[in-house]
């Protein structure tokens, strides 16, 4: 490319050189050849007019000596003047003379006009010559016209040293900007890629050793890659932010995981409102502030570091415990890079699973209770099936004692795996409530009955004090007395011989509070923290000795809750304990 | 107007007890609001000891169902009596709630 520049301004400068010096050449002939016929045609002139009066007095010697002078004067190479019978009377060459004196007279002979010719070879003029008295001749002069010999070799050698000076002045300017003229076929070359649809910078930069050309040329593509960034940033931007993006903010918005977007200073450059709501910040001051700020937990700030700043392909998902007034959580951080052409970034998208947390924790502690509660009187029923096979027939006693606590187990099995499946409904949410009008006081007197035989037996003393009108309330009968049941049965339970029961009934504001208050062994408060747990049983040597499942009271509080009551618990240890069931008289719930 | 808490695992059940009017629905709304910032936008609000509501009352609900929306979240309502349905309805206000027969299918919606 370079080499075909060079050599196309070589020849047309030759050209233009050469051109001229043809011109200039042309020019200094034929000018040359006009002064030539001039200076042959004025000097036939003077010497036809002083031949003829020299002549006409027979008087040749000045005339040969003024042609011999002329002739030398004028560089002719033929000056002669003859009779019309070509008798030679003056000649440039006095040896070509072929008559000494002039005659007297001769005869005119064909009459000679005066003319002039003018060809390559040099100027010839012919000039008659009217000698008075005796007759006419003529004189004829040729001289050759002489070409500026110094002309041509001074334009030869001018074309010579321009030519030379030419090719030294274009090898110089070549070298000089040889790297230029390789940075701008390169620049070429990267224009025409564009113009095919290129657009990666690595393929369209230049080396920096093409030179300045080359360096503007990879800061122009650095600039236009800033702007592109600058300018999809700010599309970013205005797709999740502005105005123009609206739809897409409410999408966001509208979705109940969180969604935060990095750049690659760990600035937030967008958070929708459930991001905000997770981070307990307003929304305003997480958006174009640093993430650092809102997340701690270095693990996370590890990871989306890595995917937002080094440009990382990793994905990552983290669980992280947090707590408040209201309590502990857990959120569930997924962090994705975000590639782009320009710059990296981060997505950072946060889910709230604390109770998926709570519910699998509580599933897993429901199996492992489950298969503990049931292991104990399957192994007592297997032990004595053996007993009472091998020892039987031999000890109809020990075989009798045996049956009663195969019975017992199996009644204990059973009322478990009765529990078990109440919580299991419960669990599923297939509990139903099967509304019908609950006559407290018949309830009231059931349960009495139920009673009174075991506070009896174990000498505690129970009374009922309830209000003189009980009313007749919408709800579950079968569930409402399993609530009471459990709470009356369990004060039996943990009441110890010769302690008392009270169970009160009232009726206000809507509600009806169903008490029963013992004398019993009492709950810690540690214990009261969790006691509506399933199969939570208290730290008391007193309670491991009594059979239970641990069921029943979280069983019941759910039997209340689904009424939209509750039951509620204040007690001290060895002192005794109150359990308050509250249902509301017009249950419509569920 | 009382206003019962009960936790439901990590789900807190908010029971508002007695009509949801005047002062009482700004008193909710406030104690509503916090409890959705602490929570996380885990909770449940049991109307089923709302008896009535006035406009303030209804205000005040279509107030914090707008200000969880904003979380992309949705104010979940539990046990919804006859009276407050009916309400709801000729306002042409129960799509903005999302409605659960009982406390515990709303709280197992959080699942």
């Amino acid at each position: 490319m370079v080499a075909v520049i060079g050599v196309t301004v070589a020849a047309i400068l030759v050209a233009s050189v050469a051109a001229g010096v043809w011109w200039t050449l042309q020019s200094e002939t034929v000018s040359a050849a006009s002064t030539r016929k001039q200076e042959v045609q004025t000097a036939a002139e003077l010497l036809a007019v002083s031949s003829e009066s020299l002549m006409a007095g027979d008087n040749l010697s000045p005339v040969r000596r003024m042609i011999t002078e002329a002739a030398r004067r004028h560089q002719l190479d033929r000056i002669r003047i003859s009779l019309p019978d070509g008798q030679v009377v003056a000649d440039g060459d006095p040896t070509k003379i072929t008559l000494i004196n002039l005659p007297a007279t001769w005869q005119g002979g064909q009459v000679v006009q005066a003319s002039t010719t003018q060809d390559q070879d040099g100027v010839s003029v012919t000039m008659p010559i009217d000698v008075t008295g005796r007759g006419p001749a003529k004189l004829e002069l040729f001289g050759t016209i002489q070409r500026p010999t110094w002309l041509a070799s001074a334009a030869q050698a001018g074309l010579a040293a321009i030519g030379a000076g030419g090719l030294i002045a274009l090898w110089l300017v070549y070298r000089s900007t040889r790297s230029r003229l390789r940075a701008l076929g390169a620049i070429r070359e990267s224009l025409l890629a564009i113009e095919k649809g290129e657009e990666s910078d690595s393929a369209l930069s230049l080396s920096p050793n093409f030179g300045h050309e080359a360096q503007a040329w990879n800061r122009l593509l650095n600039d236009r890659s800033e702007l592109r960034r600058k300018a999809a940033m700010e599309r970013s931007k205005e797709a999740l932010v502005g105005t123009g993006g609206a739809d897409l903010r409410g999408a966001c918005d509208a979705i109940s995981q969180g969604m935060i977007l990095v750049d690659d200073t760990l600035v937030v450059q967008y958070a929708n409102g459930a991001a905000a709501t997770f981070l307990q910040a307003k929304r305003d001051l997480i958006v174009g502030g640093t993430i650092t700020r809102f997340i701690r937990d270095e693990n996370l700030v590890a990871c989306i570091n890595e995917a937002a700043v080094s440009g990382s392909r990793k994905r990552s998902t983290l669980e992280i415990e947090y707590a408040t007034d209201e309590g502990t959580g857990v959120l569930r951080y997924h962090v994705r890079p975000v590639r782009r052409e320009d710059r990296a970034s981060a997505m950072i998208l946060i889910e709230d699973i604390t109770q998926q947390r709570v519910a699998d924790e509580s599933r897993n502690q429901f199996v492992a209770q489950a298969t503990h509660e049931l292991r104990t009187p399957l192994t007592n029923i297997r032990l004595y099936v053996e007993t009472a096979l091998e020892e039987g027939e031999k000890d109809p006693a020990l075989r009798e004692k045996s049956l009663n606590v195969i019975n017992q187990e199996s009644r204990r099995l059973e009322r478990i795996v009765d529990d078990m499946l109440k919580v299991s409904e419960i669990e599923a949410g297939s509990l139903k409530l099967n509304h019908d009008d609950v006559r407290l006081d018949q309830v009231l007197a059931d349960l009495l009955v139920d009673y009174e035989a075991q506070a009896k037996e174990k000498s505690i003393v129970m009374g009922f004090n309830l209000a003189p009108k009980l009313p007749v309330i919408q709800a579950d009968r079968d569930k409402v007395q399993l609530a009471m049941h459990n709470l009356l049965g369990n004060a039996l339970k943990y009441t110890p011989a010769g302690g008392r029961i009270a169970v009160n009934v009232d009726v206000a504001d809507g509600k009806v509070v169903f008490e029963v208050r013992d004398t019993g062994i009492g709950i810690s408060k540690d214990d009261q923290v969790h006691l509506f747990e399933k199969f939570f049983r208290a730290k008391d040597r007193r309670v491991e000795s009594i059979v239970g499942t641990g069921l029943g009271l979280s069983i019941a509080r759910e039997m209340a809750r689904l009424h939209g009551g509750d039951i509620t618990v204040e007690s001290e240890l060895d002192k005794g304990s109150t359990f308050t069931l509250t249902l509301p008289t017009n249950v419509e719930a569920a | 107007m009382q206003i019962h808490e009960q936790k439901h695992g990590a789900v807190t059940v908010l029971t508002p007890e007695g009509p949801l009017i005047q002062d009482d629905a700004d008193a909710f709304r406030q104690r509503a609001m916090t409890l959705y910032a602490k929570s996380l936008g885990r909770f449940v609000v049991d109307v089923s000891k709302i008896p009535f509501m006035d406009s303030r009352g209804l205000e005040t609900f279509l107030d914090l169902s707008d200000h969880i929306g904003q979380s992309g979240n949705v104010l979940k309502l539990a046990s919804v009596n006859k009276t407050i349905r009916e309400v709801l309805s000729l306002t042409e206000l129960d799509h903005a709630f999302e409605q659960f027969e009982d406390v515990n299918t709303a709280v197992r919606s959080f699942l």
